[in-house]
């Protein structure tokens, strides 16, 4: 018998996996050749030892650096969970869709937000041009008011007073500081034509109640005849009824010139 | 934690630790981790080393979880990974240090040193020394650790045929060793 399918068959003997016709033939070859019954306890020696090799145990330190790592992985995959889809190539699709609407939502939230952005922006712009523009008005205003009242007050020209007032008559809403000063100027300016067209600035807010009152008073107390047929003109157009007894007083006093008593007789008859 | 071996199969655990129950690594780690040591050892003849590359054998369980396939054996795919270990560490050492592993001499060294080894048995660690890594692979594989040739071949990617016949060749060549190491003793 050839020597590799010998030993082959021999191996197979000691492992007793031959069926019950090699299991003959190799017992009759054991006992009748010497040489391969030698074959067969060396086989069998050696095989025997590695059937009983000790096996070795490791030390504890295996188990321990293992469960280090194991924890450590542990809380990886707690930390970023997301590592999981990545790496995972089976959950790609699934994970996929379910990412999808997040990712549609963020591209939203982001136009959301730069078009909120832009209206803000936009608000805060107007807003402050707005307001630098109120500012410069009010600016430009408060110097044509403290010219005016400088020219109103300008003791040396007389026309420029009369400018002043002019100007004044301009405004569509004069403030109370220039009302006073036309009323001062109605009432006090050495010159008529000044103290005319101070009236007439007033005359035309005569629907502010203050402006009201102050030319009611200023017909008591006015003693220019220009004037006071001036204002009685302005008080009887503006259909004063309180103005009556005032002007029955200007009829009956005798110091008041014929023809401001005239004014003030066709005043009355066309208020009652 | 622990499961009961005859309940759940390594197949069952592995799927398990897959699908993110990383804990149940340690089941696995507690059927497996002698024999992969023991296999490392035998293939090193080095207790020190077999630890270190059983060490990460199972780091790789853990790292590569994912690879694992359905419906694989368990025993093949770790046994698959341990030989990659051995062979990666064989590579960079042979590579980084010598030309050539000394592996009579390592057994030597070794296997002499540890108690109670008798002298048959340190006869059979070096003959096992003086046959090729495949040779040695395959009887540590069938005839110390005890795996079938099916498993063995599932392991290797090869044929139980294949299997049969190469082990029975390095039985033959082992029996040759050491019948010449004692005549020399």
């Amino acid at each position: 018998m050839e020597k590799e399918k010998l030993e082959s068959l021999l191996i197979e003997y000691i492992d007793g996996k031959l069926n019950n016709t090699d299991q003959a033939i190799i017992e009759k070859e054991l006992t009748n050749n010497e040489s391969s019954a030698k074959l067969y306890a060396q086989l069998k020696e050696v095989m025997n030892l590695m059937e009983h090799l000790k096996a070795a145990a490791p030390t504890h330190s295996l188990k321990q650096n293992f469960e280090k790592a194991l924890q450590g992985e542990i809380s990886k995959s707690e930390n970023k969970p997301e590592n999981a889809w990545s790496t995972s190539t089976q959950t790609t699709s699934k994970k996929k869709q379910v990412f999808f609407q997040p990712w549609l939502l963020r591209v939203a939230a982001a136009v959301v937000l730069v078009m909120v952005g832009i209206v803000i922006g936009n608000w805060i712009n107007t807003t402050r041009q707005n307001n630098q523009e109120l500012a410069q008005l009010k600016e430009e205003m408060e110097t044509n008011k403290k010219m005016m009242l400088a020219m109103l007050e300008n003791q040396q020209s007389a026309s420029q007073r009369v400018m002043g007032a002019t100007v004044a008559y301009e405004l569509s809403a004069p403030d109370d500081e220039i009302v006073n000063v036309l009323v001062k100027t109605m009432n006090e300016d050495p010159n008529t034509n000044v103290r005319l067209a101070a009236l007439e600035a007033l005359g035309k807010f005569y629907q502010q109640s203050h402006v009201r009152k102050a030319l009611l008073t200023a017909l008591s107390t006015q003693k220019d005849p220009m004037v006071q047929i001036a204002l009685i003109r302005l008080l009887v157009e503006m259909k004063e009824k309180q103005v009556v007894n005032e002007l029955q007083k200007i009829t009956h006093d005798e110091k008041v010139m014929k023809a401001v008593k005239d004014e003030a007789h066709s005043g009355i008859l066309k208020l009652s | 934690m622990k499961i009961p071996r005859a309940l759940t199969t390594d197949e069952q655990i592995m799927e398990a630790v897959k699908n993110g129950e990383l804990q149940q690594a340690s089941v696995l780690f507690d059927r497996y981790n002698k024999r992969i040591f023991n296999f490392l050892r035998q293939m090193t003849s080095d207790s020190m080393l077999a630890e270190d590359l059983a060490q990460n054998v199972f780091l790789r369980l853990i790292k590569y979880r994912q690879s694992y396939r359905e419906g694989n054996r368990f025993q093949s795919w770790i046994y698959q990974m341990a030989r990659n270990v051995f062979s990666d560490h064989y590579q960079s050492s042979k590579n980084k240090t010598r030309s050539h592993i000394d592996v009579e001499k390592m057994s030597d060294r070794i296997f002499e040193s540890e108690d109670n080894t008798d002298e048959r048995e340190q006869l059979l660690h070096r003959s096992l020394a003086k046959l090729s890594e495949e040779q040695r692979e395959l009887l540590v594989l069938t005839r110390f650790q005890h795996l079938k040739y099916e498993e063995v071949a599932a392991i290797m990617d090869t044929t139980v045929a294949n299997i049969k016949v190469k082990v029975h060749r390095a039985i033959g060549k082992l029996r040759e060793h050491y019948f010449e190491l004692e005549k020399i003793n």
